[in-house]
């Protein structure tokens, strides 16, 4: 499984939910608020840096990585048929041919750079994103949501759904093991996908039943634990603010100001050119 | 004397739901520092007792209280479940779903969470708790990684800080192998005596948790209490077989023997109590014949020979062999985790072995599927919830049939035939939902016999019945083998359904099969017991009082026991 339940030993493990929350949403708006190479690259790198110093379980990551890889390559190439000439209107309206195949498909200057740019953005949120998954424990990522005033009835939410996954998916497979014994037939070559989808459904309903007898015990001992008696709550998962957070504190920071600046900027003076385009 | 520290008067409680009270006329003080045992048949009102003393009723099931009760000289009427739950700590029987955490620590540390605590107070309390339990190496662990007997002593950690003065045990047992649950026990009257709490217990294996001390007993039934006094006085009378409890097996011996327990002050251990008195009516009980239980060993249904199972290196199971007779009743016991559920999965095509193999009426079974495995060997999952699915009974027993396109002519007549095995035929139009829980149980068994096995292998069948369904479940099933000559395997860690209901146990530990034999010789092998994470029974330790071969003790009880239940 991708998702740590234990923290890691690396640095970015040893940040506090909160820090690592923070800076998360943070980057993410600095990657959405542009197109601009300059901002993304940096962060691309930093991106590639942070993953590596995760010791990531690259087997997992690797498919992870093609299927975004593809994706995106699907998602440029479409954007390219439909518009072979959709980079001017973002670079300033000018339109470099390269090669054309016919009158309607070229490639030009303009619009391989916007496309590259897309495909960067793109890669940039799929890292920061897989960081901060690999990064973060379902208990530290409620702790940090309620740090950005999310209440914390929605953030139990979060580590509950990890804390019983799992034990669902076992129910799941013993139920299913039952069924197939009394001859449910789930095997792709011997039954048509009517039949399995039919079949499937049948499994979910005891499934459904042993769930709910199983949301009431829970709601029972969190009710004995007092869960619910204060407005505000701590977490045991939350270590104290260490130097590194206080750093990273001052960089987000920085960080929150930038986007901030950025964003008001491009909004108030009128932008001639939508994408930073140096060969203009 | 010590002050009172629980206090029901007239107390009474009706649900939202009920129409009449399910609990009525309550009168009962516990003092602080006593441990109490609560015990009663399912639907005594036990289970509503503790979650009114928790403050889960009304808080969580609505409902009427009348009368009064009073914990440490507060009213619980005018409460809130976190008022109470300073003083009360429970720790409910599915020690999965109340584990919160997503590690060790965080769950322990749930409560002072939720007191909005700050963390570095959390800390030193955490690892105190983790401590009085012996959990303190395991604080970064997460669930998944624990076994049943662990979650238990983390939920108990988790309920034990701000000193509350009670804890509630809504039976502690019934997930445990007999040793796991014997430390439970322990543990439970170690942090009594160190830390003079109060303690109820909830339990119906009572042989189990008289293995240590117990200075009360309340014997509850339709919503009263029928009795409450010292464990000696209640297994000297007859209450506990007219209220449906098991009696330990020791006093089981005693009573066939023809004792006169009355009067006798020291009868809740089997080792500390005199048997004197009682000597010479046990060995003439011990020196009468009885027609001994006998392996009548017919033809061989299923035979496996080597197998193994698992990943390279963790073998889950290692060269197993054993093979199963015709009409056999057969017992596989061993401790959680040990192959058990395994083998079985392994039996009935789930999983295929990794080496070794297994033969069906001396075929071998690979080249069956797991729907034909299915028509030879039928497999009962625990929890009947977990296999129903249809609404309508008759609807429920006949999917196998339908889903293997049989004609209905022939449906209606396999289906016919396995709700009247079952006793369910007048049944076959009831919802599947409007019946109890012993009778799911026969639907599933009947969902199974429809498509006429030779085997039905069943996990844990009596896992949370009490004693009256546990019975009525066994006897079903002994009328099965009986009649029909169906062969059945129990997998349970409970040793007197072994006892009882079964010739031969096979016995795993850690993967291996350590024991192929009879059930009295298995009982008395000491080895096989330390392996196997199974408890001594009592009766072992009343032969050795009585100089007698525990190995012959045991094989009279059974064959006593064999013969009385046939004169019924």
């Amino acid at each position: 499984m991708l998702i740590n339940l234990v923290p890691g030993e690396t640095f970015l493990h040893r940040l506090t939910g909160t820090t690592k929350v923070r800076f998360f949403l943070i980057l993410l708006v600095f990657i959405i608020m542009s197109f601009d190479i300059r901002l993304l690259l940096p962060l691309f790198v930093l991106g590639i840096v942070g993953l590596i110093s995760l010791k990531p379980k690259w087997n997992v990551l690797k498919y992870i990585f093609w299927i975004a890889i593809l994706m995106n390559l699907l998602n440029i190439t479409l954007f390219w048929f439909v518009n072979p000439g959709c980079g001017s209107e973002w670079c300033g309206g000018g339109s470099t041919v390269l090669f054309r195949i016919n009158h309607y498909f070229f490639f030009s200057a303009e619009t391989m750079w916007f496309l590259s740019i897309r495909f960067l953005k793109m890669m940039t949120s799929l890292l920061i994103s897989m960081v901060f998954v690999l990064a973060i424990t379902p208990s530290e990522m409620a702790a940090g949501l309620y740090s950005v005033k999310v209440p914390y009835k929605v953030c139990t939410i979060f580590s509950m759904a990890f804390r019983y996954i799992p034990d669902i998916a076992r129910d799941f497979q013993s139920i299913k093991t039952s069924m197939q014994i009394r001859g449910v037939e789930l095997d792709p070559k011997k039954a048509s996908v009517i039949v399995r989808l039919k079949h499937n459904v049948m499994i979910l309903i005891p499934l459904i039943i042993t769930s709910f007898d199983r949301v009431g015990n829970i709601a029972n001992a969190m009710d004995l634990r007092g869960y619910g008696k204060e407005k505000k709550r701590s977490y045991y998962s939350e270590r104290e603010e260490g130097t590194i957070d206080k750093v990273a504190k001052v960089f987000y920071c920085f960080m929150l100001l930038f986007c901030i600046g950025w964003i008001v900027y491009h909004h108030i003076v009128p932008q001639t050119v939508k994408m930073w385009y140096p060969f203009q | 004397m010590n002050k009172p520290i629980v206090e029901f008067t007239n107390f009474g409680y009706q649900y939202k739901s009920q129409n009449i009270p399910t609990l009525q006329d309550i009168n009962l003080t516990v003092y602080e520092g006593e441990k109490v045992l609560i015990l009663g048949p399912s639907g005594s009102g036990k289970s509503t007792l503790a979650n009114c003393l928790n403050g889960l009723n009304p808080f969580s099931y609505e409902g009427k209280l009348t009368g009064s009760l009073k914990i440490a000289g507060m009213e619980t009427k005018d409460a809130s479940i976190f008022a109470i739950s300073k003083n009360v700590g429970t720790v409910l029987q599915d020690s999965d779903a109340q584990f919160v955490g997503l590690s060790v620590g965080e769950d322990i540390a749930f409560s002072l969470e939720n007191s909005n605590m700050p963390r570095k107070e959390m800390l030193p309390k955490v690892l105190r708790a983790s401590k009085v339990v012996g959990m303190e190496d395991f604080l970064m662990h997460v669930p998944y990684e624990l076994s049943g007997g662990q979650k238990q002593k983390v939920s108990l950690a988790g309920v034990i800080h701000d000193d509350v003065k009670i804890l509630i045990f809504d039976e502690p047992l019934a997930a445990l192998d007999p040793k796991t649950g014997m430390y439970a026990v322990d543990l439970i009257d170690k942090i009594q005596q160190e830390n003079h709490k109060t303690v109820f217990i909830i339990e119906h294996r009572l042989e189990d948790v008289l293995y240590r001390h117990v200075d009360r007993i309340v014997l509850m039934n339709e919503g009263r209490i029928v009795f409450q006094g010292t464990p000696d006085e209640l297994l000297s009378s007859d209450l506990l077989m007219q209220y449906g409890i098991r009696e330990p097996l020791y006093i089981m011996a005693l009573k066939y023997a023809g004792c006169n327990l009355k009067g006798n002050t020291k009868l809740d251990d089997v080792y500390s109590m005199d048997i004197e008195p009682y000597r010479e009516k046990l060995l003439t009980q011990q020196a009468k014949k009885f027609q001994k239980v006998s392996l009548n060993i017919k033809e061989e249904i299923l035979n496996i020979s080597h197998v193994s199972y698992g990943y390279d290196e963790n073998l889950v199971l290692e060269d197993i062999s054993f093979s199963v007779h015709k009409g056999e009743k057969v017992a596989v016991v061993g401790k959680n985790g040990a192959g058990k559920s395994t083998i079985a999965k392994l039996i009935s095509g789930i999983i295929r072995p990794k080496e070794g193999t297994i033969s069906i009426h001396g075929e071998n079974y690979l080249k069956f599927s797991i729907k034909e495995i299915g028509e030879k060997i039928g497999y009962v999952m625990q929890n009947p919830n977990q296999m129903l699915v249809k609404d309508i009974i008759k609807d429920e027993v006949e999917l196998a049939l339908i889903l293997r396109g049989k004609s209905r002519q022939e449906i209606d007549e396999a289906v016919k035939n396995a709700l009247t095995m079952c006793g369910l035929y007048s049944m076959r139009n009831w919802p599947v939902s409007a019946v109890s829980y012993g009778q799911k149980k026969r639907i599933t068994i009947a969902s199974m016999l429809v498509l006429q096995p030779d085997i039905i292998i069943l996990d844990e069948p009596t896992a949370g019945q009490d004693y009256r369904h546990y019975t009525e479940i066994m006897n079903f099933l002994d009328e099965l083998n009986e009649t029909y000559g169906i062969t059945i395997m129990f997998i349970t860690h409970d040793m007197h359904l072994a006892i009882e209901y079964t010739d031969r146990a096979i016995v795993f530990a850690e993967g291996k099969l350590v024991a192929d034999d009879a059930v009295y010789k298995v009982l008395s092998d000491n080895t096989v017991i330390e392996k196997a994470n199974l408890k001594q029974t009592s009766l072992y330790a009343l032969a050795n009082k009585l100089n007698i071969q525990p190995e012959d003790y045991i094989e009279q009880f059974i064959a006593y026991e064999r013969m009385m239940k046939e004169h019924e």
